[in-house]
């Protein structure tokens, strides 16, 4: 077997087609494609576009004969794997809405996982519902009783007869694919997305974030059912004829060496990750074979999804320097699935570009004021945050205060954005959607941000998002599983996040309890820390307060920030309920001041 | 072929390294519970135990795995396929 060729006979053209469908139909003139690694980095499959592109068809034709409405949505459970391709880009040619699942499974998460996934297919009415053979068992009981057309595996869908006639691929205005956002498991989110808009953006990255030229060739391992992996890792190589070599999320977790031996071999140039991924690198490395890697073919190391710290990125780069890894070629961007993927791009070849501005009046006066001329002498006092580049063209930023004025340069605020690659909505909420889409187009993103220079810089998330291990938690998620135990109330937990001093967020859950027996009490917090693992693979920070303890605002609502800040007071003041692990967040606030 | 016996002698070892400090481990002690496993030691467990048995381990298996004695049975069932 050998994987497809880097260099394609095929003029580049830079994303600029109509529909994805017609972005492989002209993919599949070359002899470019996608090549699918195992957990030992051996090649396990190869399909070229030009392959992928026939099968696609054939599978399509599949689809039209089932008689669907056209749109229908089509779940897909996104393992990495060749069908998800195959069955993705049906859909294309046959007009129907492809909705990535998620493939993410947690020890003892059985139930967990197969009622997420019922949310999912409940929430996107879907009509047929693909899975490969390891993950059916799942699938067939979260689709039990909801009546779908078509619940199995590939190659039992292989058995449905084809309809000839023409193709009847989406059009410009019709839906490319339902993105589930990584945001709540509990109320989720599917963000529509028509051809023209993932289009343009798609167009936008290829020709003024990436600067696709020939010679490029791509890798990732970020799981295809977030925007990034999918957007940015399957559908932008596509369109712009570029080969790329996929490894799955789970091979990188156990072996993340294998994301830098994969890009030596085959020289791969364009590769992202969340910060997260280069920190497992450094984490798991062993020093000795950091060496032993060729990565100077590699001119884009993306980095996105999560808020970006600097230095796990430059620990990344000084392991890695023997190896030839450039650390100029670290690309910050910032997006998110409501646009598509991309908002802004760093500009290239320049490394991670920091912003260090002044910690007192950042605080007390939402002022990003830059200690640049002195900040070698006050460089202890700075505040560092990473530029996230320039918005693509087409879009507009704008940061506002609380009174939704717009603010000028070097003032904290929510960062609204408006541009062509925008999400038409949240599929079946349209109350939801009108929250954060404004008529005429602003998008509330959530994020606190301020502009520097025409850059984008983000400070914080608003939406009180929790990020583990590089993984976005809900709070409500959190508070859910505490309050759906007999002892607690709904409305008596909060969730928040709380920056440990290694620079890592710990997530910490405040909940008041009536219960007073101490044996009781700590059974309790042991149960709600081992139902979190399971459903979310994070362990959790539980301290139980007496009633009447959490802020609430004037409606009666829990504030997270208000209990946040008292949280730290308490640990400050060494009055947390739990002496013994909060001595771990006193130690925390003593180092991190 | 290895016995259940042998198998689980090598799978407690290639724990206690991940556990949190001064956990005993037994047949029905709780990974995720008793443990504290998060999804990063997990991923870490198994990249060992697939190291040292040369075996893939179907990442499917693990909804259903919530004790010692729960991953020794599905590591024997997985061997013995081999």
């Amino acid at each position: 077997m050998e994987a497809t060729p880097t260099e394609n006979k095929l003029p580049l053209r830079y994303g600029d087609f109509s529909t994805l469908a017609e972005a492989l139909d002209y993919a599949a003139q070359g002899e470019t494609g996608a090549n699918f690694y195992n957990g030992k980095g051996q090649l396990e499959a190869v399909l070229p576009y030009a392959v992928l592109r026939d099968e696609a068809v054939d599978i399509a034709r599949q689809l039209m004969g089932l008689d669907l409405e056209r749109g229908s949505r089509v779940a897909l459970v996104a393992e990495t794997y060749p069908d998800f391709l195959r069955f993705f880009y049906a859909c294309q040619y046959a007009g129907m809405v492809p909705v990535p699942l998620p493939a993410s499974i947690h020890l003892g998460g059985h139930k967990a996982y197969v009622a997420q996934l019922r949310r999912l297919l409940l929430n996107c009415r879907a009509q047929v519902a693909v899975a490969p053979g390891m993950f059916m068992s799942f699938l067939r009981e979260a689709a039990e009783g909801l009546g779908l057309v078509f619940v199995g595996t590939p190659e039992q869908f292989s058995e449905f007869p084809r309809q000839e006639g023409p193709l009847r691929p989406s059009g410009p205005d019709e839906l490319a694919y339902l993105q589930y956002t990584s945001g709540s498991t509990r109320f989720p989110r599917g963000v529509m997305i028509p051809q023209k808009t993932v289009m343009s953006n798609l167009a936008s990255i290829i020709r003024h974030g990436v600067r696709v030229r020939s010679g490029d060739r791509s890798m990732s391992w970020l799981p295809f059912y977030h925007d990034m992996g999918l957007v940015g890792l399957v559908l932008s190589p596509m369109a712009s004829q570029v080969s790329v070599d996929y490894l799955k999320t789970r091979d990188f977790g156990m072996r993340p060496r294998l994301w830098l031996t994969l890009i030596s071999q085959n020289h791969a140039t364009v590769s992202f990750g969340p910060p997260f991924g280069y920190e497992l690198c450094v984490q798991r490395l062993r020093e000795d074979t950091a060496g032993q890697f060729d990565l100077r073919s590699w001119r884009l190391a993306g980095v996105g999804a999560e808020t970006i710290r600097p230095e796990p990125l430059s620990r990344f780069a000084d392991m890695l320097a023997p190896s030839g890894f450039n650390p100029n070629a670290f690309t910050a961007c910032y997006g998110m699935a409501e646009c598509s993927l991309a908002v802004s791009f760093s500009p290239l070849d320049l490394g991670i570009q920091l912003d260090v501005v002044d910690p007192e009046l950042l605080a007390e006066e939402q002022k990003a004021a830059p200690l640049a001329s002195d900040f070698r002498i006050r460089t202890t006092k700075g505040k560092s945050f990473v530029k996230c580049g320039f918005p693509l063209p087409g879009f507009e930023v704008e940061v506002r205060n609380t009174e939704g004025q717009p603010m000028p340069e070097r003032h904290v605020g929510t960062l609204y954005v408006r541009g062509p690659s925008i999400m038409s909505g949240y599929f079946g909420e349209e109350a939801l959607t009108a929250e954060v889409l404004s008529r005429d187009g602003w998008l509330n993103t959530g994020d606190l941000a301020y502009v520097a220079d025409g850059s984008v810089v983000i400070t914080g998330r608003q939406k009180d998002l929790i990020i583990i291990n590089g993984r976005n938690i809900w709070p409500q998620d959190l508070e859910y599983i505490a309050e759906s135990q007999p002892e607690v109330r709904t409305g008596d937990a909060s969730a928040f996040s709380v920056t440990a001093a290694d620079g890592d967020d710990k997530a910490v859950l405040v909940i008041e309890c009536r219960e007073s027996r101490h044996a009781q009490r700590m059974e309790l917090a042991t149960r709600i820390q081992a139902l979190i693992r399971q459903d979310l693979g994070i362990d959790c920070f539980i301290e139980l307060v007496s009633r009447n303890t959490l802020p609430r605002t004037t409606s009666g609502k829990l504030s997270r920030s208000g209990a946040k800040k008292d949280f730290l007071q308490r640990v400050e003041d060494g009055k947390t309920e739990q002496p013994g692990a909060a001595e771990d967040f006193y130690l925390l606030r003593r180092k991190t001041g | 072929m290895p016995t259940y016996e042998d198998i689980l002698a090598i799978v407690t070892e290639l724990i206690k390294p991940l556990a949190a400090a001064g956990r005993s481990i037994r047949e029905d002690t709780d990974l995720v519970s008793d443990l504290e496993f998060d999804s990063l030691k997990v991923m870490n467990l198994i990249e060992q135990v697939e190291d040292r048995f040369d075996v893939s381990v179907p990442l499917n298996i693990l909804p259903d795995i919530r004790t010692v004695r729960d991953f020794t049975v599905q590591l024997q069932a997985i061997l013995g396929d081999n």
